[in-house]
């Protein structure tokens, strides 16, 4: 058991290939949302529920994606957003190169923010998962842990969660001697839970989190002894799903539920290691689990030659001539190609006139698939260096 | 030295193309310290932007300044401030002028009429403080602190909560604001319990219809309003200004409806009528959230009339055109229309209850928004959350505190008048002047002007020299200054920290920071430091109720509470109601601050705070009345009459009563006393025209008079500048021979003014018009000898409940100066 645990975990971060990185995460979806609304994107998309309804809401699943993934998604549509653009009399918005990283990254953090929980199916779980063996609500229940409606209103699922595991090695325990089962948890049971919890309390006072910052998030991964087991910083992996059961679609309680039900396991393991059983403060969780959710914001390695190839076919060498007498620029002209996010603001900044212009010559726009998108890039960033 | 247009003209012309800051012949205009003008010229021209809050008016609007090497040079709105978004009044715009004005008080000053013509001598900030701290001690120490009283205007927040720690520490019950927000308050308190004034929903409405309200000009934050009118224009929310002058809300309207002074309560009651009768009002709300809607018996078999028949027997379109001068059809029409949209709003102020009647008139106005159920939901009316600031414990009062406190207020009647409030202008003044229950002997008075925006400028004057100590915090000498003993200069907002937060009928709760942008440019201090110094120097108890160095202390502690909450969010970019809300649904704040001391960083740099998300009420919060309904027949304000007869010493019979409403002028008996009504005005009857006035947004309650710029454009609607007019309907200019332009002489029973005739369809027969803001025998060089202040021809009424005064009760006959 403690072997199989520890190597789903392992695996989360020993995951395939990884590259030098570079990007620069985001810090907070505020800076993107700042952009969105400055921008107008909100005007046509709305985000669960609020803002406009020309384009789809953009907090729907399939608009979850790496950077280059998610380049994908906006390029694709590219001609569809231009007639919106020309219904509603609009300019199409250029976008800085920084502007571009604050909004992918504020649509990749959409899915870390997580929904709101179901009141009754918390209530539901609290009895299912055995909880109130140990706790009581308002009296009624166990009375070996506190009782609900006397501790912190927790806002944010994440804080229900930080509390659980800072007093994991006590409850564990306290399981050993009740004989009762450890309550294995989803991500939604999480939400649930603190759904419940955050009526039941009577505290007058909402206790919240801050989104979580990758970066901090970083520092404490360190800090916090993670990286003594699982792979740290230096040698950073991307999580693939498929190796692992996280799904990153589900928010930041995925993540925290994976942490959760591994921690039996996890204790045991550092009991025999000698290592403390980290505790977490503040935004400490919240902060670990951006920056665990942001290795799938960066894109694996693309294949250049393969790139090269999609460059021909898709038509892009047609006006970027080497030499400089097409229609467009000399890529291999551009100034050193360093990151997926300049490209991306270059490709979306010129994709106006680029449609009048294949409007103009009869030729349909040029998709691009998310592994074209990689390829297209590592083809890009190789021939601006040559 | 009084400056006229055309002096002001010719120095504008050569600052425009001068080196502004560099220029010595300017000094008329603005005034600065050598230091500056060094600097100005030889600087590094370094430039930075800061972010503050206007501190010209209570508005609130968040600012934007730009320095050259730490010099203010211009300001802006600051656009990511959500009450103005970027929007900025003239005054706002104006500000400059007023951080480098001529006539600023440079430091402390003392009466003394052996200092030479001014009759001032300016003394230390120690020797200043030490004679009001010596004063304030000696009364302490014969047990007569009720014995200091403190007239305020419009500070809130913090300020007013210092103020009030203060005076709660000292031990005195007499710290009011002459602003009259303490009056404005009673008609919604009868109605359902609220001492605060109520939001309105005006983002969301689809129609609006205001009585009087002239919110885009003389409303509590008018860039606010602008801005959500300029979105209605997107929207296409239909706006019905009811008024007797065409006013800028009413010229921006999509229907002006002309009334005559005093009637508006009638007229909403003439709406109600059609609501009622075509079962048009929400009819779940009557019967859930309601009382005194129908007619009930009493447990003795008494039989009370309800609103409703109260309301269908007396407020027939026809009647109800008799009394407001509106048309059957129109009354009939917009009934309808009301009744038919949704949600549409119904707004009152200014014009409407500014009169004797006011209390009533509001009464019946707001009457119409409960028969539309308009409470707590979208485009209807709400009550913005408090700040979650952090505080104090409260305050320990020692004996003389308690004894001092325990004293019957000097602003409360000692007669009959007023029986729904503490304080009055007129009360305070009378008792004053009678040195009943006590004399006063210290006042200190903080903003406003309220000698210039009295009705009873002769007896206020009269008070003010029979009080040994008057202590001012203006920070130039205006009529009421000019009567203190003290002066302790306020810093000017750009100098000082403050905070302006949730500056009424804003929709969403907020904290505006000010912060020092420049060091102070003369010797003044920020009222706030000089209180906690006084309280320091009082000593014992008053001194352990200040644990602080500063206001800026004061400050940090109660935004520590703000930051410890994790609700609301450091004004953003761009950044919505939307995104807050979002976050919050999933237990998420929007900020990431790693400390307190982060958190206040970026709120000073952004210049505020704010949360647009209101807590989810229940109707006992929504309704704060005994019966935690919405009260039509209001038990506060039978409760509040009964008071009144045992005061008076009698046994609360019918008789009893009776004499009560005839000493408060109440015409109306029964039942309906206690319900909305229309209450007649007294008006003279030998007085053929009605006296109204209203403010203009450049100069607001007299203040903004005091700069050029302002001057300049308080007549630019009319092309009068620097001068007063008097709107009057052609059809009335024809009867009286008065031509456009002409002199005219304004008489009443309290007195005349001559001013210029400006013939105008903007205004109802028999009705004239004068703006009120000029007139001044003092502020600056800018503000005296110009125009006229119509306040000083009113007659001394006051709305019969509230006390609040009666600016639009006065009759008035004219004619054609010679």
């Amino acid at each position: 058991m403690r072997i199989r645990a520890f190597t789903i975990f392992f695996l989360l971060f020993l995951a395939v290939s990884s590259y030098g990185q570079e990007i620069d995460l985001p810090t907070d979806p505020l800076n993107g949302r700042i952009v969105f609304e400055e921008k107008k994107c909100i005007g046509c998309h709305a985000i669960g529920g609020y803002g406009g309804t020309a384009g789809p809401d953009l907090s729907r699943e399939q608009y979850f994606g790496s950077v280059l993934e998610l380049a994908s998604i906006i390029w694709n549509h590219t001609p569809q957003m231009n007639r919106k653009f020309r219904q509603l009399r609009m300019d199409r918005p250029k976008l800085t190169e920084n502007e571009m990283l604050d909004l992918l990254g504020f649509l990749y953090y959409l899915r870390y923010l997580g929904e709101p929980g179901s009141v009754a199916n918390g209530k539901r779980l609290l009895d299912s998962k055995g909880c109130i063996t140990c706790h009581s609500v308002a009296g009624q229940g166990g009375k070996v842990g506190p009782d609900f409606k006397t501790i912190q209103r927790y806002s944010a699922p994440l804080y229900m969660v930080q509390a659980m595991w800072n007093h994991g090695p006590a409850m564990q325990e306290q399981i050993k001697k009740g004989k009762t089962k450890y309550p294995i948890l989803t991500g939604q049971d999480m939400v649930d839970v603190a759904a419940y919890l955050r009526q039941v309390s009577s505290a007058d006072v909402e206790v919240r989190m801050s989104v979580g910052n990758p970066k901090k998030g970083r520092v404490l991964f360190e800090q916090k002894s993670c990286s003594n087991c699982h792979v740290g910083e230096g040698k950073r992996k991307r999580i693939e799903s498929g190796l692992i059961k996280i799904d990153l679609k589900k928010g930041v309680t995925e993540v925290a539920s994976a942490m959760w039900n591994h921690g039996q396991a996890m204790l045991q393991y550092m009991q025999q290691a000698s290592i403390h059983w980290p505790r977490f403060q503040g935004n400490e969780m919240a902060d670990i689990i951006a920056y665990i959710y942001f290795l799938g914001f960066e894109d694996h390695e693309g294949s250049d030659r393969r790139g090269g190839r999609v460059f021909g076919e898709k038509g892009c060498n047609s006006c970027h001539v080497k030499g400089g007498e097409g229609k467009g620029p000399d890529l291999a002209s551009l100034k050193k190609l360093d990151s997926p996010v300049r490209m991306i603001q270059l490709m979306w900044n010129h994709a106006g006139d680029m449609e009048d212009l294949l409007i103009t010559q009869n030729k349909r726009w040029p998709e691009l698939s998310p592994e074209e998108m990689r390829d297209l890039y590592a083809y890009l960033r190789k021939m601006s260096k040559e | 030295m009084e400056i006229k247009r055309r002096d002001f003209l010719k120095l504008f012309g050569s600052l425009s193309g001068a080196v502004v800051l560099g220029e010595y012949a300017l000094d008329e205009v603005m005034e600065l310290p050598e230091g500056i003008i060094e600097l100005a010229k030889n600087g590094p021209g370094v430039e930075t932007w800061q972010n503050t809050i206007c501190g010209l008016c209570p508005a609130g609007c968040g600012m934007r300044i730009r320095l050259i090497d730490g010099i203010p040079v211009y300001v802006k709105g600051n656009p990511i401030y959500p009450i103005n978004k970027g929007g900025l009044c003239p005054l706002g715009l104006n500000a400059l002028h007023s951080l480098y004005h001529p006539d600023r008080l440079k430091r402390p000053m003392r009466k003394n009429q052996s200092a030479g013509t001014s009759g001032w001598e300016d003394v230390s900030w120690d020797e200043a403080l030490k004679t009001v701290s010596d004063k304030l001690v000696e009364l302490r120490n014969t047990g007569k602190p009720h014995h200091v009283a403190f007239l305020g205007h419009e500070e809130n927040g913090l300020m007013k909560r210092l103020i009030e720690r203060f005076m709660q520490a000292y031990g005195s019950p007499n710290y009011y604001q002459c602003s009259s927000a303490q009056n404005n308050v009673v008609p919604y308190a009868l109605l359902h319990g609220h001492t605060t004034m109520p939001t309105y929903d005006i983002l969301n409405a689809r129609l609006i219809v205001s009585f009087g309200s002239n919110f885009l000009e003389e409303g509590y934050s008018p860039i606010y309003y602008t801005k959500l009118y300029s979105h209605h224009e997107e929207q296409r929310t239909r706006y019905v200004q009811i008024e007797s002058r065409l006013s800028l809300t009413a010229a921006n309207a999509d229907q002006w409806v002309p009334i005559l002074p005093g009637t508006y309560g009638a007229l909403a009651l003439g709406l109600a009528y059609v609501l009622i009768r075509e079962e048009l009002y929400d009819k779940e709300f009557v019967q859930q959230r309601m009382v005194g809607f129908e007619d009930r018996v009493d447990r003795s078999g008494t039989r009370h009339v309800g609103f409703k028949n109260m309301v269908l027997g007396n407020y027939y379109p026809e009647k109800v055109e008799e009394l407001t001068g509106v048309p059957s059809s129109v009354i009939l029409q917009l009934g309808r229309e009301i009744g038919n949209t949704r949600p549409s709003l119904v707004i009152g102020d200014h014009g409407a209850i500014d009169n004797t009647n006011g209390t009533y008139s509001a009464m019946a106005v707001h009457s119409l928004n409960a028969l539309l159920g308009n409470f707590e939901k979208e485009g209807g009316i709400f009550f913005v959350d408090e700040p979650p600031f952090g505080g104090f414990k409260s305050v320990p009062l020692d004996a003389t505190a308690r004894k001092g406190r325990s004293q019957d207020p000097i602003g409360l009647s000692k007669g009959n008048a007023f029986p729904l409030t503490r304080f009055s202008i007129e009360s305070f003044t009378k008792n004053v002047l009678s040195g009943t229950p006590y004399p006063i002997d210290v006042l200190f008075v903080l903003g406003g002007n309220p000698l210039f925006s009295a009705l009873n400028q002769k007896e206020f004057s009269q008070a003010l020299q029979k009080i040994p100590l008057v202590v001012s915090f203006d920070n130039m000498l205006n009529e009421t200054s000019e009567h203190a003993h003290v002066i302790l200069p306020h810093d000017h907002f750009m100098e000082s920290w403050g905070e302006v937060s949730n500056v009424t009928s804003v929709g969403f709760t907020h904290v505006g920071m000010q912060h020092p942008v420049i060091s102070r440019v003369y010797d003044t201090r920020h009222t706030g430091d000089v209180l906690i110094d006084l309280a320091k120097r009082i000593g014992g108890q008053v001194s352990r109720a200040f644990p602080l160095k500063n206001y800026e202390e004061e400050l940090k502690r109660a935004l520590n509470g703000v930051y410890n909450s994790g609700t609301g969010a450091i004004v953003t970019e761009g950044v919505g109601t939307h995104w807050i809300q979002f976050l919050r649904q999933r237990g998420w704040q929007i900020g990431q601050y790693a400390s307190f001391d982060e958190f206040w960083d970026r709120l000073i740099k952004q210049g505020g705070w704010w949360n647009p998300i209101r807590k989810t009420k229940r109707w006992g919060q929504v309704f704060r009345t005994r019966s935690q309904k919405f009260e039509l027949s209001s038990q506060a304000l039978r409760e509040g009459l009964d008071k009144l007869v045992v005061k008076t010493g009698k046994t609360n019979s019918a008789q009893d009563r009776e004499f009560v409403l005839s000493q408060l002028n109440i015409s109306a008996r029964g039942d309906t006393v206690f319900l909305p009504h229309h209450e007649p005005v007294p008006y003279e009857v030998d007085m053929p025209l009605h006296l109204i006035t209203f403010r203009v947004l450049s100069v607001r309650d007299g203040q903004g008079a005091a700069l050029p710029m302002m001057q300049e454009m308080f007549g630019h609607s009319v092309r009068r500048y620097w001068q007063s007019w008097a709107e009057i309907n052609p059809k009335t200019a024809e009867l009286q021979h008065v031509r456009d332009g002409d002199w005219i002489l304004v008489q009443s029973d309290a007195g005349n003014l001559k001013v210029k005739a400006k013939v105008s369809e903007g205004i109802m027969p028999n009705v004239i018009a004068i703006p009120f803001g000029l007139g001044h025998t003092s502020l600056g060089r800018y503000a005296k000898g110009h125009g006229v202040n119509p306040n000083s021809i009113m007659k001394n009424l006051y709305d019969m409940l509230s006390g609040k005064p009666a600016t639009q009760a006065t009759k008035v006959r004219i004619s054609v100066a010679t």
